[in-house]
C-alpha cells in the first residue's frame, strides 16, 4: 500500500495544475482541500517513523511532543474533563502550559494526547466540519457523529505515522452526556471514564477509587482535579497546571487552569496526603 | 531510552563561594517516566569530603559504598581524615581502573581543605577524568539545564547565605525544566566550622 | 601490579549489545602542537575539554609532566591522556632510579607506543612527546594504535589542520626560542579560534637542556567580560522545609583531632619538578 502511495502522490509541484483538480477526495475523505506532500520514497510511512521514534532512537531527528494525562469522565452533572500541561522532547520540558483541551466549539470539547500537532491540526478540523454540519442540517451535531468523523478520518491514515489519543466530551439533547475516545489506530469507544497518555495508569488509580455517577458537580471537579495531581506527581512527562472543563447541555465551563504545586502542597500539608514524599531528613 | 545514565534521572551541583562551597543534589529515583521515590538523595560524606554521584542508580549506591570502605581503610591507614584534594585523586584512579567497564556515574566532589582553609569543587567523567573548576561543577540528567543556570548565576565571593540561594535556585529551576530530575533537593552549604543541610521545598510533578 | 579491572566489562557488553549507547568520557577535542628550536624545543596545547557539544572544562591542563625535561601534550580521551602519561612517567622516574640516568625522550616514546599499541587502540590518547636529553632535543608523536612519527613541527587533535596551516606558512629553520614560542601561540589560536573543538586559552612549554618552563596561560585571549550587574537573590528567596545545622566544634566531643606540627598542605604534597 505505502508503495502505491508514493506512486501517486508527488511532492506539490503546482506545474501540473489541471492533473491536480482531477485527483480529488471523495466524501468521507475532507472536503475542503486537504493533500498532504509525501516524501518521493517507496515508504513514507517507514521513513517517518524511522525519523520520530524518539523511543527506539533518542537521537532521531524529528522530536514529536509526547507525554500526557488526560482524563474524562460522564456523571449525574455533566462530564468532567481534566489534562495536566507538560509538553516534553525527550527528557526535556520544552513546556508548562500546553493546553491539552481543545474547545472544538462551544458546546463540545477534544482532549489532546500525542502528537500535538496532530490533535490540534484535526480537531480544528472537526470544528470546522462541526460548523458546516450545522449550517447543512440546521441543528447541531451529535458527539456521536462527530466523533465518527474524526475516527473514520484517522482510520482513513492508518499506519501513516499519525499519534493521537483524544476524547470528545458533548452533551445534547439527544444523547444526554456522551464521550467517546478515538486514537490514531481508528479505536471509537463510548464510555463512562476514559484516561489516556503517559500517566493514564496514575489517574485510572484514584479515580475508578472514588468515582460514582452520582457524584455532585463539587466533588466530581475535586476527582478531577486530584487524579491529574497524582499523574503529575509519579508520572516523569505529566506535571505543570490542571486544566479542568464541566461540559453541560448549555455548553462547557472553564474551571481553571491551576499550577499544581501550590495545589500539591495544600493537598499534602493540609489534608495529610501524599505521604510518600518527606519533609524531613 | 536505553541510556544507563537517564535510566533512573537525577542531578548534581557543587558551587564555590567565599571561604565555602555548596552542593546540591535533586530526590528522585524513577524507572523511565515512573517515578518510584522521592527520597534517594545523592550527596554523600566522607569527613571533610562530599561526594555528589549522579548516574545508574545501582551503580551510585554500589559506587558510594566503595568509597566508604575505600575511605575508612585511608582512616586507618593514615590516621587521619581524607583531604578534599585526595579524596579527587582516589576517585579518578578508582574509576579509571574500570576504564573498560566503567560505573555509570558522573561524581561531584565538594569540600574545604581542613589545612589550607581552601574551598575545593571538582568533577569527573564516567571513567576518571578530572575537571578541576574554580568555580562550579554540574552532573545528571539535567546538567545542560544546571550549565545554563550556573554559568548565568554564579558569582566569585560569595557569602555562604548567598551561596545557598544560587545554588538552590540554579537546582530548582535546572530541574523544573528535566522531566527525569527533580523532586525536591538536598543542599549542603560547608563552611569551615560548620555545615548547614537544608531540604528544599521543589516541585513534586 | 597495576593495570585494568575487567569485572564491569562482562555487564556492559551486554548492555551495549541490547543497544546501550557508550558512555560519553569527556574528550580533548583539542589543538596540539610541538616545535624544535635551536637549542630546545617548544609543546603548546589549548585548554578546552568538551564533552558532546558541551565545554565540559574552559581551563584544562593538556601540558603533562613526564620527567623533569620531558613533557607531554595530550589530545583525545581526556582520562586516557592522563592516565597514560602518569604510568609512563612513573615507570621511567623508576627506570631511571635504577640505571641512575637521566630519562630519554625515545624511552618514553617507546614505553608509550608500546602500551597504547598492546591496547590496539582502545587507550584513546594521541600524545606529542618533547624533551631534552643527553642525545639532544626530540620531537615525536605518538598514535592511540601505537604508530609514531619524529619530525621537527608537529600537531595534532581536531585542530591539528588549522595548527599545521600555521606552520606550514610559518615555520622555517633555526628558529630562535622566542620565534618559537610565537609560532606555536600561533598555530594553537589558530585551533582555538578556527577548531570548535578548541578553545579558550594558550598553555606553552619550553624545554632546553638546563631546564623546562611550563607557562600555564601564556595566552589568555578569551576572557570573560565580568557581569556588570549582580544577580543574586534576596536572602529568604529559596523556601525550604527542614534545616540542620552540624558544628564541628561539637564533632570535637567524640572525635580528637591532633594536627601534626610541621603540616601543611606544602609538607604534605608530593615534589615533582626540581
Amino acid at each position: 500500500m505505502d508503495d502505491l502511495i508514493a506512486k501517486y502522490s508527488t511532492p506539490q509541484d503546482d506545474f501540473f495544475d489541471e492533473d491536480e483538480n482531477s485527483v480529488h477526495f471523495q466524501s468521507t475523505k475532507p472536503s475542503l482541500d486537504l493533500k498532504f506532500s509525501l516524501p518521493p520514497i517507496s515508504q513514507p510511512t517507514a521513513f517517518l517513523r524511522a525519523a520520530t521514534d524518539d523511543h527506539a532512537n533518542p537521537e532521531c531527528p524529528i522530536k514529536i511532543a509526547h507525554g500526557t494525562t488526560t482524563l474524562a469522565f460522564r456523571f449525574q452533572g455533566g462530564i468532567i474533563v481534566a489534562t495536566d500541561s507538560r509538553a516534553t522532547a525527550g527528557s526535556w520540558i520544552a513546556s508548562q502550559t500546553v493546553k491539552k483541551v481543545i474547545e472544538i466549539n462551544d458546546k463540545m470539547l477534544g482532549t489532546m494526547a500525542g502528537g500535538a500537532a496532530d490533535c490540534q491540526y484535526w480537531l480544528n478540523y472537526l470544528g470546522i466540519e462541526c460548523r458546516l454540519h450545522e449550517l447543512r442540517h440546521k441543528r447541531r451535531i451529535s458527539v456521536a457523529a462527530a466523533s465518527k468523523i474524526l475516527s473514520n478520518l484517522v482510520y482513513s491514515y492508518k499506519g501513516m505515522g499519525l499519534s493521537m489519543g483524544t476524547m470528545m466530551a458533548g452533551v445534547t439533547a439527544l444523547e444526554g452526556p456522551a464521550l467517546y475516545y478515538i486514537d490514531s489506530d481508528g479505536t471509537r469507544l463510548s464510555g463512562n471514564l476514559f484516561c489516556v497518555g503517559s500517566g493514564q495508569t496514575f489517574a485510572y488509580g484514584v479515580l475508578d477509587r472514588e468515582y460514582d455517577y452520582n457524584l455532585s458537580v463539587e466533588d466530581a471537579l475535586a476527582l478531577g482535579s486530584r487524579s491529574i495531581l497524582a499523574a503529575t506527581h509519579r508520572d516523569a512527562y505529566s506535571g505543570g497546571s490542571i486544566n479542568l472543563y464541566h461540559v453541560k447541555e448549555e455548553g462547557w465551563t472553564k474551571h481553571g487552569f491551576t499550577d499544581t504545586n501550590p495545589v500539591f502542597w495544600k493537598t499534602k500539608l493540609e489534608k495529610g496526603e501524599f505521604s510518600n514524599v518527606a519533609t524531613d531528613f | 531510552m536505553s541510556n544507563p545514565f537517564s535510566i533512573n534521572g537525577g542531578a548534581v551541583v557543587a558551587m564555590v563561594g567565599k571561604d565555602c562551597v555548596a552542593i546540591a543534589c535533586d530526590l528522585r529515583l524513577g524507572m523511565q517516566a515512573l517515578t518510584v521515590s522521592n527520597d534517594f538523595p545523592k550527596i554523600f560524606n566522607y569527613g571533610d569530603v562530599y561526594l555528589g554521584l549522579t548516574g545508574l542508580a545501582t551503580d551510585v549506591t554500589t559506587v558510594s559504598e566503595m568509597f566508604r570502605y575505600k575511605v575508612n581503610m585511608y582512616r586507618l591507614r593514615e590516621e587521619r581524615d581524607i583531604e578534599p584534594e585526595t579524596m579527587a585523586n582516589l576517585v579518578s584512579s578508582s574509576l579509571y581502573e574500570k576504564r573498560f567497564g566503567p560505573y555509570f556515574v558522573s561524581p561531584v566532589i565538594a569540600g574545604i581543605n581542613p589545612h589550607s582553609q581552601k574551598p575545593f569543587v571538582c568533577g569527573f567523567d564516567s571513567i576518571g577524568c578530572i575537571d578541576f573548576a574554580k568555580d562550579f561543577i554540574v552532573s545528571g540528567t539535567a546538567s545542560d539545564q544546571l550549565f545554563g543556570t550556573c554559568e548565568s548565576l554564579w558569582e566569585p565571593d560569595m557569602e555562604p547565605e548567598d551561596l545557598f540561594e544560587t545554588i538552590s535556585q540554579a537546582m530548582l529551576n535546572s530541574v523544573d525544566r528535566d522531566a527525569l530530575s527533580g523532586w525536591g533537593a538536598h543542599v549542603y552549604v560547608i563552611t569551615k566550622d560548620k555545615v548547614v543541610k537544608r531540604l528544599l521545598k521543589g516541585r513534586q510533578d | 601490579m597495576p593495570g585494568f579491572d575487567f569485572s564491569n566489562h562482562t555487564r556492559n557488553a551486554a548492555l551495549h549489545a541490547r543497544g546501550m549507547p557508550l558512555p560519553k568520557a569527556t574528550s580533548t577535542g583539542t589543538t596540539i602542537v610541538g616545535c624544535i628550536y635551536d637549542g630546545g624545543v617548544v609543546i603548546a596545547a589549548d585548554t578546552r575539554a568538551t564533552s558532546g557539544p558541551i565545554v565540559a572544562d574552559k581551563n584544562c591542563e593538556k601540558l603533562h609532566y613526564i620527567a623533569p625535561q620531558i613533557w607531554c601534550a595530550g589530545a583525545g580521551t581526556a582520562a586516557d591522556t592522563e592516565f597514560t602519561t602518569s604510568l609512563i612517567s612513573s615507570s621511567l622516574e623508576l627506570h631511571s632510579l635504577s640505571t641512575g640516568r637521566k630519562p630519554r625522550v625515545v624511552t618514553c616514546m617507546t614505553l608509550l607506543k608500546q602500551h597504547l599499541f598492546r591496547h590496539q587502540g582502545h587507550i584513546g590518547a594521541y600524545l606529542v612527546v618533547a624533551g631534552v636529553d643527553p642525545t639532544g632535543v626530540h620531537l615525536f608523536t605518538v598514535h592511540a594504535h601505537g604508530s609514531t612519527d619524529k619530525l621537527p613541527y608537529v600537531t595534532m587533535g581536531s585542530g591539528s589542520l588549522a595548527a599545521m596551516a600555521i606552520f606550514e606558512t610559518m615555520w622555517k629553520k633555526n628558529l630562535t626560542r622566542e620565534e618559537a614560542i610565537e609560532l606555536c601561540s600561533q598555530a594553537i589560536q589558530a585551533g582555538i579560534f578556527n577548531d570548535l573543538g578548541s578553545g579558550s586559552n594558550v598553555d606553552v612549554c619550553v624545554i632546553t637542556e638546563e631546564k623546562a618552563t611550563l607557562m600555564r596561560n601564556y595566552l589568555t585571549p578569551n576572557e570573560r567580560m565580568p557581569k556588570e550587574q549582580s544577580y543574586k537573590f534576596a536572602r529568604g528567596t529559596t523556601a525550604y522545609l527542614k534545616e540542620v545545622v552540624i558544628e564541628k566544634k561539637d564533632l570535637k566531643k567524640y572525635v580528637t583531632i591532633v594536627d601534626l606540627a610541621a603540616s601543611g598542605a606544602a609538607a604534605d604534597s608530593m615534589e615533582i619538578d626540581a
